[in-house]
């Protein structure tokens, strides 16, 4: 028996970026849309039972009741029993759930936020993250049917780890004690309140940390990948003060809106080591983009980048050892 | 949220204005002092205030059969509002609308309003005159989940858009239609999804957190002031009360009420203040007791007022606009 688990983020894909700048938007039937894919793709490739995290939209219903009726329902799909907060903390919960019930892969259907707060409990279960949020770095953009032939390739396979990279995160301390963490980025900005939650105004930032920069990404990690580019692979991070007098670049900062910011040199940081940020008023840090930590001066605040982060499925790679091996072959008698 | 702090402080105040106002009614009705029904904003005060803290005086509002809310946060006065729900000469509709027909034309508040889903297109009305008249105002819709249901909505979101009117429709969405979850009323979770189809930027907000519907709005109202169109913010909120005073609400979940119980804006932005250093905890209580004075004040205004003579009953029946209209 190989299992999967789907974790749909119903809340992705809404928040004010939307209006501030040019931002996709993914309604909750399309990513119905996409489970049902994923689930009709699993179980082509083997697959037998089916785990989805239960949310307010009530998607894993829909996916059950539709394919049921279509007749096309062969795997065993379920819904996880939790009770559901309708916050990030359900997909938290739905990671542990599934960690515990032993899926051998988890896909997730969301933005940055989502994977960060599933990357929070999922331990070494790998992942495939797909893209229905805003902005995003640590998602890829794949068709669910191909997303669900990888996580059943991988489920399936008794050495799942090899095609997959096991990704840095940021460990947000304060005074000592691991607060938080973000996949991708972590920005120190001057705004107070965590408000819509998004940010997206330069002028309130003070500084950058990431795991990952690339000029082909958007976000505040491509600021920093407009000075340095560093892969997932790499064994380092970088951060960068925003309004330094060293360099001026042109970053995508959001979908669509590219502006000039005045930037310290980027400063390598060693893996496992925590850096003590310098906060001298009342702040908030963003993770992945979205303000979480309300952090009040006089609060001792270390970031760190480490290897703790999660098992994220490469699905070409995955895909290609798996053609490799003659997996999609049907022997006929 | 870099508000100043006198944005702070009016937020805080017009949130327990609202809470202290709408905590008398519930407590005025239960005694019998109020005829007719009042529906009632508690829980959903950071929506109003948020959005209104943006506005200026010759903007407008529409609002809804839950509007004591609204009407507080544009700068309607608390005593004609009590005097209005305790049916007295000197209310705003001189006794004789009650709750849900508060209107303060010179505060551009156009009116609270007993039918779900009129206040649209009257939105779109107050647009498409402020677009004539080539100036920079906006026009705030306030409207509940279960309205995004009725043809009105719909209308009113594509003319908006085709017209790109300066309209911000703000929907409340506290989950349920007078009994009805959302879950069994509506095809959707996020009713800023309905925005899509109508080519406009649709956000979903935290409608319990003042500094979230603040920002989300203030963005919105700036881009309506430019001319570049309608937004939908849906601001996820909750009220705390029956649909009106009356309903136990017995179809809400126990679970569910305290879950958002523990979300009430009104403690959550004294805790951001305080923590913040932006007031202390004696700023905070000032203000509270001076609210609690103004209402009141309210109450007895009310009290002591008149009821409406007899006679006034068949006045104000009939616009002049009919003679106007014969004339021309």
């Amino acid at each position: 028996m190989a299992s999967i688990g789907i974790i749909a983020n119903p809340a992705s894909g809404k928040d004010i970026r939307r209006l501030v700048s040019y931002a996709t938007v993914i309604d909750n039937n399309e990513k119905v849309n996409i489970v049902k894919r994923i689930v009709l793709a699993a179980q082509g490739y083997g697959i037998d039972e089916i785990y989805i995290m239960p949310d307010s939209f009530m998607m894993g219903g829909k996916v059950i009741d539709e394919l049921l009726a279509e007749g096309v329902l062969r795997s065993d799909c379920r819904i996880v029993d939790m009770p559901i907060r309708a916050d990030s903390s359900d997909s938290t919960e739905a990671a542990r759930a599934m960690n515990q019930l032993g899926v051998g892969c988890v896909v997730i259907l969301g933005g940055d936020g989502t994977s960060r707060a599933v990357a929070k409990s999922i331990g070494d279960v790998p992942i495939i993250p797909l893209s229905t949020g805003t902005n995003n770095v640590y998602p890829s953009m794949f068709e669910g049917t191909v997303a669900g032939a990888a996580a059943a390739i991988t489920a399936l396979s008794p050495e799942p780890r090899l095609t997959c990279i096991h990704d840095k995160r940021i460990e947000a301390y304060i005074d000592g004690k691991l607060s938080d963490i973000a996949l991708v980025d972590a920005v120190v900005s001057t705004e107070i309140s965590v408000g819509a939650r998004a940010i997206w105004k330069t002028s309130s930032i003070r500084s950058i940390i990431v795991t990952r920069a690339h000029p082909a990404s958007i976000g505040f990690s491509a600021v920093v990948g407009s000075l340095e580019i560093v892969k997932p692979e790499d064994d380092f991070g970088y951060s960068v003060d925003i309004g330094g007098e060293d360099v001026m670049v042109k970053a995508s900062i959001a979908a669509g809106i590219v502006e000039r910011l005045n930037l310290s040199l980027a400063r390598k940081l060693e893996l496992g080591r925590r850096y003590r940020q310098e906060i001298d008023r009342n702040c908030t840090i963003a993770l992945d983009g979205e303000r979480e930590m309300q952090i009040t001066s006089g609060e001792a605040v270390e970031l760190c980048v480490s290897r703790n982060g999660p098992w994220r499925v490469d699905i070409r790679k995955t895909l290609e050892k798996a053609h490799a091996e003659g997996f999609f072959r049907v022997t006929t008698r | 949220m870099k508000g100043s702090e006198e944005s702070y402080r009016n937020m805080y105040t017009c949130m327990k204005k609202i809470r202290e106002f709408e905590t008398t009614a519930m407590n005025r009705f239960a005694d019998g002092k109020i005829p007719g029904f009042v529906h009632l904003y508690i829980g959903e005060e950071a929506v109003a205030t948020g959005v209104c803290e943006n506005l200026r005086n010759d903007d407008f509002i529409t609002s809804t059969h839950r509007g004591h809310g609204h009407i507080i946060a544009k700068g309607g006065d608390v005593k004609f509002m009590m005097a209005e729900l305790f049916g007295k000469a000197t209310g705003y509709c001189k006794g004789k609308g009650g709750s849900m027909h508060i209107a303060d034309a010179s505060k551009g508040i156009l009116g609270a309003n007993g039918i779900v889903g009129a206040g649209h297109n009257i939105a779109v009305g107050a647009g498409l005159s402020i677009k004539l008249r080539k100036t920079d105002q906006v026009c705030i819709c306030f409207f509940g989940d279960a309205s995004t249901n009725q043809g009105t909505f719909h209308e009113g979101l594509n003319m908006a858009s085709i017209w790109k009117l300066p309209v911000v429709f703000v929907c409340e969405n506290n989950y349920y239609g007078i009994s009805m979850s959302q879950a069994r009323h509506q095809a959707i979770k996020d009713i800023a999804d309905r925005a899509v189809s109508y080519g406009i930027p649709g956000v979903a907000v935290d409608g319990n957190d003042v500094t979230a519907t603040y920002e989300a709005s203030r963005e919105a109202i700036a881009r309506a002031r430019k001319g570049l169109g309608p937004t939908l913010i849906e601001c996820k909120t909750y009220r705390h009360r029956g649909h009106f005073e009356g309903d136990p609400g017995t179809y809400k979940p126990t679970e569910e009420q305290k879950a958002w119980l523990e979300k009430d804006p009104i403690p959550r932005f004294r805790e951001f203040l305080k923590k913040n250093g932006i007031m202390t905890e004696d700023d905070l209580a000032k203000i509270d007791n001076s609210v609690a004075e103004a209402i009141k004040d309210a109450v007895r205004f009310a009290d002591e007022s008149p009821e409406p003579d007899v006679s006034s009953v068949v006045i104000d029946v009939y616009s002049d606009i009919t003679e106007e209209v014969r004339v021309r």
